[in-house]
């Protein structure tokens, strides 16, 4: 199920929203557990027994380690540890990676080994690491074992982040978990971040691909440079604004039943370096490959080879996270590289650039780093990139980049505008303006928010187009 | 947020949603969609397997969509946005100069299965070419608006050029009967050069998908003057607009109330008497008109009503001639210019027809075969293979 469609909105969420507040406090864990696990279920009920499978891992787990510790054993400790994160990470090997290594594997000796062909349980890289951060907290000291089942499965299978996260630590909402107080003002923080969150998704993402899909339809030898470019922005803007999107109404949810997530993007579009879009993009991720991965490594502490080596294994790690082939490989090597040379070469160089250069710097990497990311194979991303710069000697441009332009022309600004810092800051002032005029601060901001709300709904009872980029990690 | 604002937003949040939800549930289901003019997903059975196989869950989808409350209006809110927006193209329809609505067929011609019908349809010409030699047989294939009506649409637009697959498929016609007759080329009949000389004309309808009776009889007479038919001229139909207030196809998949289309019928005075047997039904009809039809949304079933297997037309012209008219419903504005020329005109629409069509052909012994269909209905059919049975 996705939070962009009618059923999630007029049907689940209601259901949801109405037996949680019916329910004492004490029960409502378990309503979010139970709910949780039908929206997991929703289209494939089989992956539940995964679903039960994993929780109950890393749940037997994190109570091993704990006992272990408390009773003074740090090796059986880290057994336990070793053993409950293997068994996490085979379930993830095997439903995610498996077909990959036996492509390889055929690619490599011409095997002839059959594929498992496995439907990707969805959200299995989000939770599988969701449930890794708990065993290892608790090891570290770092989170309190959680002996209630039902709450930790809800934590685990928690719908508003089950899909594409945020990746939630256990340890920022063991509190919540434990004890929470929902508030009106919490609430309608939730409710308008949902809002909002739909309305990129449904209005600007679903846009802005299905102008993506259109450039990318045509034969690419005769896509001339301009038009080339314009479905590269096109997709830079649908995987940012869907994935943005998507953890807004993740985030919005959360506050409508008391938690508080954390952030995943902040504005990254407009970074002036490679370095500060990873401090901007998909921040949870990050977060996680920096606590689990590089400091244990040893980070940056250690000489500029190892330091060299750490970066570079993170980053292939970020690549195959993402996906179960060589163009996701690829795209992490290439951020590896570059991050690589930023820190040891081109940072002194980089700040002495006027700031519109190091922007464009900046875009111009990520959108060629999309270009690796978005096809499935690396010869159609090269070929792609050969039509970015004229290698087809398909022109320019021609009628049809004119109107293509003009047709998404608003489209198109609303897209800009969206990845900069300005609708926001106008809100403020409009907020700081009228601060204590409440009626029209509350007439404005419910105008605002119905009217997108009711138009996302237009645009989800027409369309057939609604994919969800995120859904398939 | 302060108090006041925070009750607001979550009252707003919940009318919302629940409101929605609460009138979605009570709002009595409908079996068919007017101004869409198709049947709408209804709640599908639950049982554990389409649970388990997920069959369930996207059928569910599916009927709540389609049946949400104020459908229309929606679809309808949604173009008028889009229009707003200075957007000249929405789902795939330009809004074209002069009022036109004009489907842009955009991935059609490059799919696979107008591939694979041009290879379906080579075939269909090769087993058939000898039987009836060149001058017995026709192909045909309507370009649609968006290929003639191309000064009318909005500046800049470049659509895929019909031209480049219409050629394609006369190459590979041309191809196939090469190997069993001589003028090969004949079989193939360039009804694209004869619309485009009349594209200032109204030959396409501006909310239908359909042409209008108008194209069809200038296509009717170069025909006719190739064929060595006698060649009419316009003034001498009785023409009768039957109704002003056809709102075709294109408009439904927008949603909104543009403009209304009139509909032609042109009755030849000096055309023989004729009875029109549908589906085998033993029913014999005194008119190719349905005028029933236009009491319904879909008004361009007037002509034939609508879409049959097979229809059989039986004249008294008493040329000898009897033929074989293979189409989709472009054809339906077409065959009664046909009546004065053949004694016998069959109608079959291979989509539903579930005979062999090589028993059909041996039984009746035709004279002559047609072949006519509508560019993008050609290209995007997938029951084209039952040509070939």
């Amino acid at each position: 199920m996705v939070f962009s469609s009618l059923l999630f909105l007029f049907r689940f969420l209601p259901a949801v929203l109405l037996c949680y507040y019916l329910m004492p406090r004490p029960l409502r864990n378990l309503v979010l557990f139970l709910f949780s696990m039908i929206f997991y279920a929703w289209g494939e009920p089989v992956y539940i027994f995964l679903m039960i499978v994993s929780i109950l891992v890393s749940y037997i787990g994190g109570i091993a380690v704990d006992a272990m510790k408390r009773a003074g054993r740090p090796k059986a400790a880290k057994n336990a540890l070793i053993l409950s994160l293997a068994a996490s990470l085979s379930l993830l090997a095997f439903f995610k990676y498996a077909d990959f290594a036996i492509g390889t594997v055929n690619t490599l000796t011409g095997a002839g080994l059959s594929l498992l062909n496995l439907a990707l349980p969805i959200g299995i890289s989000f939770y599988t690491f969701q449930t890794m951060s708990y065993t290892i907290d608790i090891y570290r000291g770092d989170a309190r074992v959680q002996k209630n089942l039902i709450s930790y499965g809800a934590y685990v299978v928690m719908f508003p982040q089950l899909i594409a996260g945020p990746i939630v630590r256990y340890s920022t909402i063991d509190e919540k978990l434990r004890s929470r107080k929902e508030s009106v003002e919490e609430f309608a923080l939730g409710a308008q971040r949902f809002i909002i969150g739909l309305a990129k998704k449904v209005l600007l993402a679903n846009n802005a691909g299905s102008l993506w899909d259109s450039i990318n339809a045509m034969t690419v030898s005769d896509v001339p440079v301009l038009t080339a470019w314009l479905g590269l922005a096109a997709y830079t803007f649908q995987i940012y604004f869907d994935f943005s999107a998507y953890s807004d109404m993740a985030i919005g949810l959360g506050h409508m039943f008391g938690f508080d997530f954390p952030e995943n993007f902040n504005y990254p579009y407009i970074s002036k370096s490679i370095t500060e879009f990873w401090r901007r993009w998909h921040i949870s991720l990050s977060t996680w490959f920096r606590e689990y991965v590089y400091i244990p490594l040893g980070g940056n502490r250690v000489s500029a080879a190892r330091h060299i080596r750490n970066l570079l294994i993170v980053w292939l790690l970020t690549g195959i996270w993402h996906g179960a082939s060589w163009n996701f490989v690829a795209w992490g090597a290439y951020y590896g590289i570059l991050l690589v040379v930023e820190k040891y070469f081109l940072n002194p160089y980089l700040e002495k650039l006027p700031v519109i250069l190091r922007h464009i710097y900046c875009l111009l990497l990520v959108m060629l780093g999309w270009n690796l990311f978005v096809f499935g194979d690396i010869t159609e991303s090269m070929t792609y990139l050969r039509a970015l710069f004229g290698g087809f000697g398909a022109g320019f441009m021609n009628m049809e980049t004119i109107y293509l332009i003009c047709n998404n022309l608003l489209l198109l600004v609303c897209l800009i505008l969206g990845c900069t810092r300005i609708p926001k800051n106008l809100c403020s002032r409009f907020c700081i303006r009228f601060e204590n005029d409440h009626f029209v601060m509350t007439t404005a901001k419910g105008l605002f928010l119905a009217a997108i709300f009711l138009l996302s709904v237009a645009w989800l009872v027409d369309a057939s187009y609604n994919p969800f980029l995120y859904f398939r990690f | 947020m302060n108090k006041i604002q925070s009750v607001g937003v979550t009252i707003l949040f919940c009318i919302l949603i629940f409101g929605f939800g609460i009138v979605t549930l009570i709002n009595p289901d409908t079996e068919y969609s007017e101004t869409e003019n198709r049947t709408l997903a209804q709640m599908p059975a639950l049982t554990l397997d389409s649970l388990l196989d997920g069959s369930f869950e996207s059928g569910y989808e599916d009927y709540l969509t389609d049946q949400f409350v104020f459908r229309d209006s929606w679809i309808a809110l949604k173009t008028a946005v889009e229009r707003t927006s200075g957007r000249t193209q929405i789902n795939d329809i330009y809004f074209a100069k002069d009022d036109y609505l004009i489907e842009a067929h955009t991935d059609t011609f490059t799919a696979e299965q107008a591939e694979a019908n041009r290879n379906i349809l080579a075939q269909f010409v090769e087993l058939y070419a000898e039987e009836f030699q060149a001058e017995h047989m026709t192909v045909m294939i309507i370009p649609n608006a968006v290929d003639i009506l191309r000064e009318k649409l909005p500046a800049f637009a470049s659509p895929y050029d019909e031209g480049d697959y219409l050629e394609s498929l006369r190459e590979a016609v041309m191809e196939a009967a090469s190997g069993t007759i001589a003028d090969a080329d004949g079989i193939w009949f360039d009804a694209r050069s004869v619309l485009q000389e009349h594209s200032e004309e109204e030959i396409y309808y501006r909310t239908d998908h359909h042409w209008k009776t108008l194209g069809a009889f200038y296509v009717w007479q170069a025909w006719a003057a190739s064929c060595g038919y006698t060649v009419p001229a316009l003034d001498s139909y009785e023409i009768t607009t039957v109704t002003e207030d056809f709102e075709g196809t294109i408009q439904s998949k927008l949603g909104i109330h543009t403009v209304t289309d009139s509909i032609e019928i042109y009755l030849d005075p000096s055309a023989p008497s004729y009875t029109v047997e549908k589906d085998e039904s033993g029913e014999l009809l005194d008119s190719l008109y349905d005028y029933s039809a236009l009491d319904t949304k879909s008004k361009y079933d007037i002509f034939f009503g609508g879409n049959n297997a097979l229809s059989r037309i039986t004249t008294e012209a008493d040329t000898g001639r009897k033929i074989l008219v293979i189409k989709d419903s472009y054809a339906h504005c077409f065959v009664p210019f046909l009546l004065s020329e053949f004694d016998q005109i069959d109608v079959l629409d291979i989509r539903y027809y579930n005979q062999e069509l090589s028993a059909l052909i041996g039984e009746e012994g035709y004279t002559d075969l047609l072949f006519l269909y509508n560019a993008s209905g050609f290209a995007e059919d997938t029951s084209l293979t039952k040509l070939l049975y």
